[in-house]
């Protein structure tokens, strides 16, 4: 086995990305199983599976060419009409890409097991059965249309079988013969195509066999259809298309249209086919969903812009070497005053420029949670399958970017949060009836951006959880006092559900109940510098809010000072500084609090929290923090200043500090240790309920 | 197992110290197999501790550098004196003295107040699996070569514990070199 290289790293990336595609394409078309299938999506599916065939091939990854050409076959047939999307044909294809991620996921390792390479040839197998599977046979509809026979000649057989497919739903067939310049026929072709495409599918462009006049060149397209003629003369407004009826469209064929249930237990009468086998358990149920490589894909612009300003830095260098050499040089005729206001100038605009490099950076670290969502939306599938639940999974807000680390980490709390929901959450589909809800479920994954934070919601409208019961369970598992319960809100009560050793659910269920709990999801947020809060009704469902910074790479800070020792806050969690006098301080049982504009704050000291020395001060600085609904005063001696600062790892020996996210260095080459807000909030606001686990 | 006798007989006995032939590194090894003719010796680091010579594989150590600014890290393990920066790099800096039963508590290096260090004072920086870290010492001696077979295992009672840190001694000259295994001392 050779060690994984630069090539192989190289492969496993863009495998990676082909795939993601596939997948994709796949879960659209899945979405509307049952209804017709469309041919783009089919044929996307099959490019992608025909470019990861040839990249396995370049590769040597002979058990992913094998599968990758399996379904190829199998998608070939497809989208040449000689095999039907059915249900077990998709099975088999989401199984594919299931299989096919976790070949590559071992090629990224560098191993290959035998349970893999069997469950391989067994896919292999049932995706070469469901092909063989033949499709009805029909009367050749194309015959009935007069077509020039030296056109039909032209035909690919897949542009055949969109005729026929056209055809057979009763879609009415035109040319459509258009002229361009030379010059510009490309944008023109473009164009024309753009403006068809809502109204009907352009089977074939063919190069007409009448030319155009002397300086052109002209288009047949063949147009399948179901619209009139007057809404397509409309779409071709404004384009050089003159339209020629082949055969007019049928009035309305009944479309395949009732909408057939689109994740639930798999039918089994159509062309059952060999499951896999059951006993075996799968061989990645749990598979994590990060992807396998450390690869961000970069708009070649952006790192132009990048370059550029690398470009005016250096600039800006030159600018302060010729001050510098001006300065050592001591010229007379340069007075100390002027050369000041030069190198005010030249920091100032070095300090723009590292600006733009900064963010540009940021920018090119930032990928969609689109990238997440999708393989999510799989596993909703896969998982609803197991458990026997119908569920419709909703998406919202793909298109939010986050920092790529973040996005990578948050693949496994979302998954886990996911399938508690459609494991505990959604009831079985006769409990909802009953209930007079939908019968099917709704999982629903959004996010959108708020200031400097993301937020990302998982709520599903199903049992919820009752609070009632949340409380009995804590007492009952010890981990608070019946007196502790009684002083906390519902919100907090929910939020018990996080504490470690906490699960509502009598029976362990195969999926969610690995012995991980939520707190596993809230540690894993905690160290994105991430909050997470519950809210739930009894028979209304359960939402999951998530909330986390933009990036993780650079924050703004403010820099503290407590018993001659410097922390930096990060500035994304303080809501505001306050100064209070000594003798405004008062205590609720024993706990300093402080009234702000009527509401009470409660207190703590930085620095006696850390076990520094302190020293009697008569006013003290108080950095209001909160995050979600929580505030908490943090009382320090001094503000220093704000500063961006770039929070490095604290290391795996120091990795478990509670109360320090990382160190920065403030450029006088003296190591700053940044706090951990939420840690800390939690560790204060709460402190009852640590001790019991301290 | 040779007995107690037997060790004290090559402790302290010796005729020709370098070449004699001693047990292997690693405790167990067969002390009365024939010693390889042309034995490649071992480089370490020989480095003090409160006037104690100890010695570390020079693999192990990434670099030597001067002790720069700690920063105090509240609620770490007391052997942690704080975290240096090491161009860029955060790595927690050791006192393994304490570990080793020398001074009881370790020094305050860090932080305001913070006692002044030996002039010759260093931090070395090793690698280890659980992350590298840096490691106070009061000087650093140089590099030692030594054959494997000239190390000994230490006597008991000389450094007892079961999972003690001091994993070999040796001699050079008249100094009585101690082996170290580092991850056990950052334990």
């Amino acid at each position: 086995m050779k060690p994984p290289g630069k090539g192989l790293s190289e492969f496993v990336a863009e495998a990676n990305e082909v795939l993601d595609a596939l997948g994709r394409n796949l879960l659209a078309l899945d979405e509307r199983r049952g209804q017709e299938a469309d041919p783009d999506l089919v044929n996307g599916v099959f490019r992608s599976a025909h470019s990861l065939k040839g990249l396995a091939g370049m590769f040597g990854q002979d058990r992913i060419a094998t599968l990758a050409h399996s379904a190829e076959d199998l998608l070939d047939r497809l989208r040449l009409g000689k095999a039907e999307l059915s249900d077990p044909v998709l099975d088999a294809l989401v199984e594919a890409v299931d299989v096919l991620q976790a070949l590559l996921a071992e090629a990224a390792r560098g191993g290959e097991s035998p349970e893999l390479a069997e469950r391989v040839k067994d896919l292999s197998g049932r995706l070469a059965a469901v092909a063989a599977a033949p499709a009805p046979p029909t009367a050749d509809p194309l015959d009935a249309i007069g077509l020039p026979p030296e056109v039909r000649a032209v035909f690919t057989e897949y542009e055949e079988h969109r005729l026929r497919e056209n055809l057979r739903k009763g879609l009415g067939l035109w040319k459509v013969r258009a002229a361009f310049d030379l010059a510009d026929f490309d944008q023109g072709l473009a164009r024309l195509n753009a403006q068809l495409k809502p109204v009907g599918e352009v089977v074939s462009t063919l190069p007409s066999a009448e030319p155009g006049d002397g300086s052109g060149i002209a288009f047949d397209l063949i147009v399948g259809s179901r619209a009139r003629r007057e809404e397509l003369e409309t779409a071709l407004a404004g384009t050089p298309g003159k339209l020629t009826p082949l055969s007019e469209a049928a009035p309305k064929a009944p479309l395949r249209s009732a909408r057939v249930e689109r994740v639930a237990p798999p039918d089994t009468d159509i062309a059952r086919l060999p499951d896999p086998p059951a006993g075996r358990p799968n061989p990645e149920p749990d598979a994590s969903l990060r992807s396998l490589t450390q690869t961000v894909r970069v708009d070649i612009q952006k790192l132009d812009a990048l370059m550029n300003s690398v470009g005016e830095l250096l600039l800006v260098k030159a600018n302060l070497s010729a001050l510098a050499e001006a300065a050592r040089s001591g010229a007379p005729g340069q007075p100390t005053k002027s050369l000041g206001q030069e190198l005010a100038r030249e920091s100032r605009s070095l300090e723009r420029k590292l600006d733009e490099l900064q963010k540009g950076i940021l920018e090119v670290r930032m990928v969609p949670l689109g990238q997440v969502f999708d393989k999510l939306a799989r596993l909703v599938r896969r998982i609803a399958r197991e458990r026997h639940k119908e569920i419709d999974f909703a998406i919202d807000g793909g298109e939010v970017e986050l920092d790529k680390l973040i996005v990578e980490e948050l693949s496994d709390p979302l998954m886990h949060l996911i399938r508690n929901a459609i494991d505990h959450g959604i009831e079985p589909a006769e409990d909802r009836v009953r209930a007079g809800k939908e019968r099917r479920g709704v999982v629903a994954l959004g996010a959108y951006q708020k200031g400097n934070h993301v937020v990302i919601s998982v709520s599903d409208d199903g049992a919820g959880l009752d609070v009632d019961r949340v409380r009995e369970v804590a007492l009952e598992k010890g981990l608070l006092t019946a007196e502790q319960a009684a002083l906390l809100s519902r919100r907090e009560l929910m939020n018990l559900v996080f504490l470690p050793g906490f699960s509502t659910a009598r029976a362990v269920s195969e999926l969610s109940g690995r012995g991980v709990g939520l707190d596993v999801v809230k540690t894993n947020l905690a160290s994105l510098s991430g909050i997470i809060d519950l809210e739930s009704e009894r028979g209304r469902g359960t939402t999951v809010t998530l909330t986390l910074p933009v990036t993780l790479a650079i924050i703004r800070a403010l820099v503290v000072s407590v018993s001659g020792r410097t922390y930096a806050v990060p500035l994304n969690s303080v809501l505001e500084i306050i100064s209070v006098a000594s003798d405004e301080v008062r205590t609720v049982e024993r706990r300093e609090v402080v009234s702000l504009r009527g509401q009470t704050l409660p207190l703590t000291r930085l620095g006696r929290l850390f076990g520094l020395p302190e020293e009697p001060r008569a006013r003290h600085f108080v950095v209001v923090v909160g995050l979600a609904q929580n505030r908490l005063g943090l009382t320090v001696d001094e503000l220093l200043g704000q500063q961006d600062i770039v929070v490095k790892p604290l290391g795996g020996r120091l990795k478990h500090i509670p109360g320090i996210s990382g160190a920065t260095d403030l450029g006088n080459r003296r190591t700053v240790l940044v706090l951990d807000v939420g840690a800390l909030m939690e560790e204060v606001v709460a402190p009852e309920r640590r001790v019991e686990f301290s | 197992m040779p007995t107690f006798d037997q060790l004290l007989d090559e402790f302290f006995y010796r005729p020709d110290e370098a070449d004699g032939p001693l047990f292997e590194l690693a405790a167990g090894a067969d002390p009365a197999g024939p010693e390889p003719a042309d034995e490649a010796p071992a480089e370490l680091i020989a480095f003090i501790l409160d006037d104690e010579c100890y010695a570390v594989p020079i693999s192990e150590v990434r670099e030597i550098v001067k002790v720069p600014p700690l920063t105090e890290v509240p609620r770490a393990s007391p052997a942690i004196l704080g975290v240096m920066n090491l161009r860029g790099e955060v790595l927690p800096v050791y006192d393994i003295k304490p570990r080793l039963r020398l001074s009881v508590g370790p020094v305050r290096v860090a932080g305001p107040g913070a006692a002044r260090l030996p002039k010759g004072a260093r931090v070395l920086v090793v690698r280890s699996d659980a992350g590298d870290a840096g490691v106070l010492v009061d000087a650093v001696r140089g590099v030692v070569k030594v054959k494997p077979s000239a190390v000994e295992v230490p006597p008991p009672g000389v450094a007892g514990g079961e999972r003690d840190c001091v994993v070999g001694l040796f001699r050079r000259r008249d100094q009585l070199y101690i082996l170290l295994d580092l991850a056990q001392a950052l334990e």
